[in-house]
């Protein structure tokens, strides 16, 4: 726990979906959502996108949607969740 | 995959020896770009003939793939075809020669545009490796409103003025800054939602779904696209392609079964309809199968 309620929040997401098997014990908020990380795969990062927008509204404009800056690690995601929430 | 697996996979990233060969090979595509269409292709395919003999590991993959084909087509034949077409396929994707759209499209032939005029609402055109590439440009300049799911291109060809309709976010699912495929799937999804048109390659990399083994090698059909039609109740058209001499024939099939349950009942009817497409295409064209007789 980071105690920034958003980005743990965030980061039970992600460790929901990736599952145990994908998580080293290490992992945190800085762990990269993808390769030598969490090892999200495409589906599983529009997974995490969609529980991220269930729990916080909408976040991402439907026309330019998220970049791939913002789904490096779950806090580069809990930052771009805290800008859209401002 | 485990992730202990994943993490043996050797890394995508060029040494410097690979980073200098596609130096090298990008000036060849610049060079041959010059030339007008279709003789840069032309040369380049020979080019890989002749890299084939070069390099004999290819060229023993290719005779491989080949020896796997049933019929009475010299294997030697249908080897050098196999290296000529892909090569021709490269030069096809970086646009060597063809200075405009219109260009491309008095080389084009539709087939099975009935299906596509039938389907309303979200579509998921599903395109494979197999067979020349630009299933989504080919659609875009017959006048067809589809968005593709790729990185924005990188080459001579592609940075003409005339091309720029199609790099943009009209014709791509657009992901400002780095490619991120996860990111094109939020926007794919959206597209899909609004009632448009994606396309897709099926056999891209991502979660699998399940596998076709086809005479010769094996197709891994990755979840992607049944992930985006479980959300949006999409229907999905099957896309295949080859060359008929320099003429890009586009087929379209008719839709997939629609979404059912149980899980497992539905992706096994679309495993069924896939293999039997792709059986009949490997039969047909097997010369035009690069990326089963080289996978990886």
């Amino acid at each position: 726990m980071t105690g920034d309620l958003i980005l743990d929040r965030v980061q039970s997401i992600v460790l929901s979906i990736a599952g145990p098997d994908q998580i080293d014990s290490d992992a945190g908020p800085d762990t990269p959502l993808g390769d030598d990380g969490f090892w999200l795969d495409s589906v599983s990062v529009l997974e995490v996108i969609l529980a991220c927008e269930q729990e916080f509204g909408k976040i991402f404009d439907e026309e330019s949607g998220p970049t791939a800056d913002v789904l490096r690690t779950p806090r580069t995601l809990a930052d771009a969740i805290r800008r859209k929430m401002r | 995959m485990t992730r202990t697996e994943k993490s043996r996979l050797p890394s995508a990233g060029g040494t410097t020896l690979s980073r200098t060969r596609r130096l090298v090979f990008r000036s060849l595509l610049s060079l041959l770009d010059v030339l007008p269409w279709p003789w840069g292709e032309e040369l380049l395919a020979g080019l890989f003939v002749a890299r084939a003999f070069v390099g004999v590991r290819r060229l023993r993959a290719a005779l491989e793939w080949a020896s796997r084909q049933p019929g009475s087509r010299g294997r030697w034949r249908l080897a050098v075809a196999l290296c000529w077409h892909h090569g021709r396929f490269v030069g096809r994707a970086a646009l060597l020669g063809l200075r405009h759209p219109e260009q491309f499209r008095r080389h084009l032939v539709l087939r099975g545009e009935q299906h596509l005029r039938a389907v309303v609402g979200a579509t998921i055109l599903l395109g494979f490796h197999l067979g020349p590439p630009n299933t989504a440009v080919a659609l875009q300049v017959l006048g067809h409103r589809v968005r593709a799911m790729g990185a924005k291109r990188i080459s001579r060809g592609w940075a003409r003025e005339a091309w720029q309709p199609f790099q943009g976010p009209e014709a791509l699912l657009w992901v400002p800054g780095d490619w991120h495929r996860g990111a094109a799937m939020y926007q794919a999804l959206h597209v899909l939602q609004g009632g448009g048109t994606v396309s897709l390659a099926a056999d891209g990399i991502g979660r699998p779904a399940f596998a076709l083994p086809l005479s010769g090698g094996t197709v891994r059909i990755s979840s992607g696209w049944l992930e985006l039609r479980r959300r949006t109740g999409a229907q999905v058209l099957p896309v295949l392609k080859h060359l008929d001499g320099r003429t890009l024939v586009l087929t379209v099939h008719p839709p997939l079964p629609p979404c059912a349950s149980p899980l497992e009942r539905e992706v096994e009817v679309c495993r069924e309809i896939l293999q039997r497409l792709l059986d009949d295409y490997v039969r047909q064209f097997p010369e035009q199968c690069y990326s089963l007789a080289f996978p990886g």
